[in-house]
């Protein structure tokens, strides 16, 4: 059997990114191409998920990779590269984010090619394509900070702490987004009961706190 | 009155159980709080029901895919990197410097070419009156030129032009002007 001699551009000889970044500050082409490859689909992702147009995403994968290679001489080796890419990118999607008026297509039908991938008998991929689109839709009426937090965790992957990189703000907030994300979702998904979530419970009234009474004496007037 | 409830500290930690990393410890604590707290037990239940949704909602877009090669970013970064040497951008200045200049001179030459010509002829005009009102003002000495001055200084016997032609005006034909006489008894409106 002859083996697989096709290599995977993306590994980049198993090269880390850091070494990857020295390479091609000095001009290795192959190791910037590495580096493209190894994060060009979720840099593409991210637009997508943001712009809502494809050809919009590829543009933001072009310009970024194109703002990085003239950064390559001013990045730290200390600083991690992906979270700069994806920040890169979050800042160039929000400037071609549509205008008002422009109806572009949701999260839900970008799915849509993926779809169609899914195996299964063809009542089940139609039940679960209408639980994806259920989900994405609740996710697009989210507002734009909570949808990134969102976006960037479950779609591309990263920690709480590379997002607060990302979106430039501390773990704590980037935590608190992502807590006041999954309690939208689950005040909007409730409505659905195949997805087995509960709605919210309502406060019992024992469980509210009690006032505290007033204990100070309260002068008259007089005095 | 209080209107809202302070929710429990824990709360934010039970929704965030799969996104937050927490280790052993801090997860038998939670549960252990969530025992006994309805909320959390709540808010982790339904926490990760939600977080199972997203993950199946975002699992086919995690496997969207573009075909863009590094030949786009070469092609977007090459010509500006050749252009941050400031030495290879000197002969394309100069060569602007000299455009620019042509440029300037010819627009200068087809300017002064197009001026109206009696502009340029006022000056030498008024520099021959001068000259003329000296030659007048000083009575030379030789005969010949003494005539000459005198020629120059005689007084214009043309007749002045009168406006005898009566010309059409208004509109009306040129004929004799009709006098418009008041009757006697007419009193103005």
């Amino acid at each position: 059997m002859k083996p697989d001699t096709r290599r995977d551009p993306a590994a980049g000889d198993g090269r880390t990114d850091h070494e990857l970044v020295y390479a091609a500050r000095d001009g290795d082409t192959i190791a910037f191409d590495a580096l493209f490859y190894r994060y060009r689909d979720g840099i593409f992702r991210l637009g997508l998920a943001i712009t809502k147009d494809p050809s919009a995403a590829e543009e933001i994968v072009v310009d970024t990779f194109a703002r990085a290679h003239r950064a390559l001489a001013r990045l730290e080796p200390d600083d991690s590269l992906r979270p700069w890419l994806y920040r890169v990118a979050v800042n160039l999607s929000y400037n071609r984010r549509p205008r008002k008026g422009v109806v572009l297509s949701s999260l839900d039908e970008a799915a849509d090619v993926a779809f169609e991938n899914d195996e299964g008998s063809p009542s089940h991929v139609a039940e679960q394509a209408e639980l994806r689109r259920l989900v994405l839709g609740a996710v697009d009426e989210l507002g734009p900070k909570h949808r990134l937090v969102v976006v960037l965790h479950y779609m591309n992957g990263l920690n709480l702490t590379e997002i607060a990189e990302v979106v430039d703000c501390p773990v704590g907030t980037v935590k608190s987004r992502l807590h006041y994300a999954l309690r939208r979702l689950r005040t909007h998904l409730a409505a659905h009961p195949e997805l087995g979530i509960e709605p919210s419970r309502p406060i019992i009234a024992n469980q509210l706190r009690a006032p505290k009474p007033i204990t100070a004496a309260v002068p008259f007037e007089g005095e | 009155m209080r209107l809202f409830s302070r929710s429990c500290e824990f709360r934010q930690a039970a929704y965030l159980v799969s996104a937050d990393r927490l280790n052993a410890g801090e997860r038998i604590a939670l549960e252990a709080h969530a025992a006994s707290c309805v909320q959390c037990a709540d808010a982790l239940r339904n926490g990760r029901s939600v977080d199972a949704a997203l993950r199946g909602a975002f699992s086919p877009l995690r496997e969207r895919r573009t075909m863009i090669a590094p030949g786009r970013v070469r092609l977007a970064v090459g010509p500006r990197s050749a252009a941050t040497n400031p030495w290879l951008r000197a002969p394309r200045f100069f060569g602007r410097l000299a455009e620019v200049s042509v440029m300037i001179g010819v627009t200068l030459f087809a300017v002064g070419a197009t001026l109206d010509p009696s502009a340029r002829q006022s000056t030498s005009t008024a520099t021959h009156s001068v000259v003329q009102g000296n030659l007048r003002g000083q009575p030379p000495v030789g005969d010949i030129d003494y005539l000459r001055w005198i020629r120059l200084n005689k007084p214009d016997d043309s007749p002045a032009v009168s406006d005898q032609t009566r010309l059409p005006m208004g509109g009306r034909f040129d004929g004799d002007p009709v006098e418009i006489q008041k009757a006697p008894g007419a009193v103005p409106r």
